[in-house]
């Protein structure tokens, strides 16, 4: 079997933990729980007929008390950058983290995640910038944990650009 | 191990073991009761494992381990606390420790239960206020945004009231407000100064609502008592914003009584001089100059632009205040684009 490392990153309370949630148990919560340190999940997947265990390591989301530890990174395969819709820091602060792991992760696949398009019409993000990243060819989903949009889809997308 | 060395780690809810070769490791100690969550059967004392089978974060921590276990020293390594799923489903709080003791390279499993949701609690606490803190700043910017979009209603409706009287144009004005946002950006003015210039540089000349039309709309040249008459617009412009004392209406109110006059005090309505003269008004008589030099009016057609930045230059330091004519002059590729991009739609100004 084939074993893939992945790692959710991007800024504190933007969805990465209730992402996995919805990916693994097909679960969603409102309530808010920070993630200290590091979650490992595991769940196998089909990708084309191939069976694939990934390892998602869930990090706890970055901020003025909590740095993201880059020894967290080291065999990972891909990451999913997550960025809080209705939060606009959020996308900067996805953009600074994609940028420092850029060096040491230059060939490793990625893919955004917008998260909380259930909540689309308080979104505050500045979609010029969302739209030139798209343009640059920038792998990137509207996501819901809260309803499932785009879960699966997003992690099957990854996991495909990670099997090359 | 001795025996109550043995006893304690166990007590301490901590999993001993002790490294074999790289990534094989013996239990050293009795194991804590949450250890049989993590795998049945797998840690009894004496046994050999791989932990990073049962504990995939260690795999990170190892580098570092190594160089811990290889110096056979004090030095000790510690691997930041993670969460894992048991095989029941019970959530198991986690960390690592790498040492050295007695020649033996020893690495300690701690289950940090109450401690971790100390650790939790201090930071979702933190967190909280973290989100409470940007959604207050969310809607104070929402607000500010409010505020602007009826300023700038209320700068068109003033816009509309003056009817467009005379030669300018609507493109006159809003090429006066870019040019005027794109200096004071040059210049490092904060966004919200930015957009209160580039509005309120449109109001310049809205005192010209209490003009004649006979004077203001007059092709050729003015009588001395008309121009006297035409240059009061300043002040009525003016006192139309006196009494409006939010940033953009007194910006407007500066530039409206500011704009003639002139860096050596030969200007109207007050003689200003200099640094007296509101750096927004001194930046308006530059691109008001520029742009009205630049296009056709009804008493002259369009200057070519060499002729406009030659008649500037002329005024530095008499005219205009020379170190903003400089700017302006560095800013001259942005200034045609906005002069080639907005253009005058009125046939009876071409």
């Amino acid at each position: 079997m084939i074993n893939k490392k992945i790692c959710m990153l991007g800024s504190f309370s933007v969805g990465k933990t209730s992402l996995v949630r919805r990916f693994i148990d097909s679960l969603f919560s409102d309530k808010y729980h920070t993630t200290v340190g590091v979650k490992v999940d595991k769940k196998q997947i089909d990708i084309d007929g191939q069976a694939v265990n990934l390892m998602l390591w869930d990090l706890a989301g970055e901020d003025e008390f909590n740095k993201l530890q880059m020894s967290f990174l080291r065999g990972s395969s891909g990451f999913l950058i997550v960025i809080d819709g209705t939060r606009a820091a959020t996308l900067d602060k996805a953009l600074e983290l994609h940028q420092r792991i850029s060096p040491d992760f230059s060939d490793t696949p990625f893919v955004m995640a917008l998260n909380k398009a259930d909540l689309k019409d308080q979104w505050e993000l500045d979609m010029d910038k969302v739209n030139s990243l798209m343009e640059q060819g920038w792998s990137i989903f509207e996501t819901s944990a809260k309803s499932g949009e785009c879960v699966e889809e997003i992690f099957q997308q990854l996991s495909r650009a990670m099997l090359g | 191990m001795a025996v109550e060395l043995d006893r304690l780690f166990a007590s301490m809810d901590y999993l001993l073991l002790e490294r074999m070769e790289e990534d094989k490791f013996m239990v050293a100690s009795t194991p804590p009761a949450w250890a049989a969550g993590v795998e049945e059967g797998v840690f009894a004392p004496g046994s050999e494992l791989k932990p990073s089978e049962y504990f995939p974060v260690l795999d990170i921590f190892y580098p570092e381990a190594e160089e811990v276990w290889e110096s056979g020293g004090s030095a000790k390594a510690e691997c930041d606390s993670w969460l894992q799923t048991g095989e029941n489903g019970e959530q198991l709080a986690l960390s690592a420790r790498a040492f050295c003791f007695d020649g033996q390279s020893l690495l300690l499993i701690e289950n940090l239960g109450e401690k971790y949701e100390q650790q939790v609690g201090m930071l979702q606490m933190a967190r909280e206020h973290l989100l409470h803190n940007e959604r207050l700043e969310s809607e104070v910017r929402r607000k500010q945004m409010l505020v602007r979009q009826r300023e700038e209603e209320l700068a068109m409706k003033l816009l509309v009231a003056s009817g467009w009287r005379d030669q300018e144009t609507g493109s006159h004005v809003e090429r006066i407000g870019n040019y005027s946002s794109a200096m004071a950006e040059a210049m490092g003015w904060d966004k919200d100064q930015q957009a209160d210039i580039r509005l309120a540089a449109c109001l310049h000349d809205i005192g010209k609502i209490g003009i004649p039309d006979a004077i203001l709309q007059k092709p050729g040249k003015l009588e001395e008592m008309e121009r006297s008459v035409m240059e009061t617009h300043t002040s009525i412009g003016e006192s139309m914003m006196g009494h409006l004392d939010f940033p953009m209406m007194q910006m407007a109110r500066d530039i409206a009584i500011g704009h003639h006059e002139k860096w050596d005090g030969s200007g109207y309505p007050y003689q200003r001089s200099g640094e007296e003269i509101p750096i927004e008004a001194r930046v308006v008589a530059i691109v008001d100059v520029y742009d009205a030099l630049s296009h056709a009016r009804v008493y002259k057609p369009a200057f070519p632009e060499e002729k406009v930045l030659s008649i500037l230059k002329e005024g530095s330091g008499s005219h205009f205040d020379p170190k903003l004519l400089d700017l302006f002059f560095d800013l001259l590729p942005k200034m045609r684009e906005i002069r080639e991009r907005v253009v005058d739609t009125d046939s009876s100004n071409d």
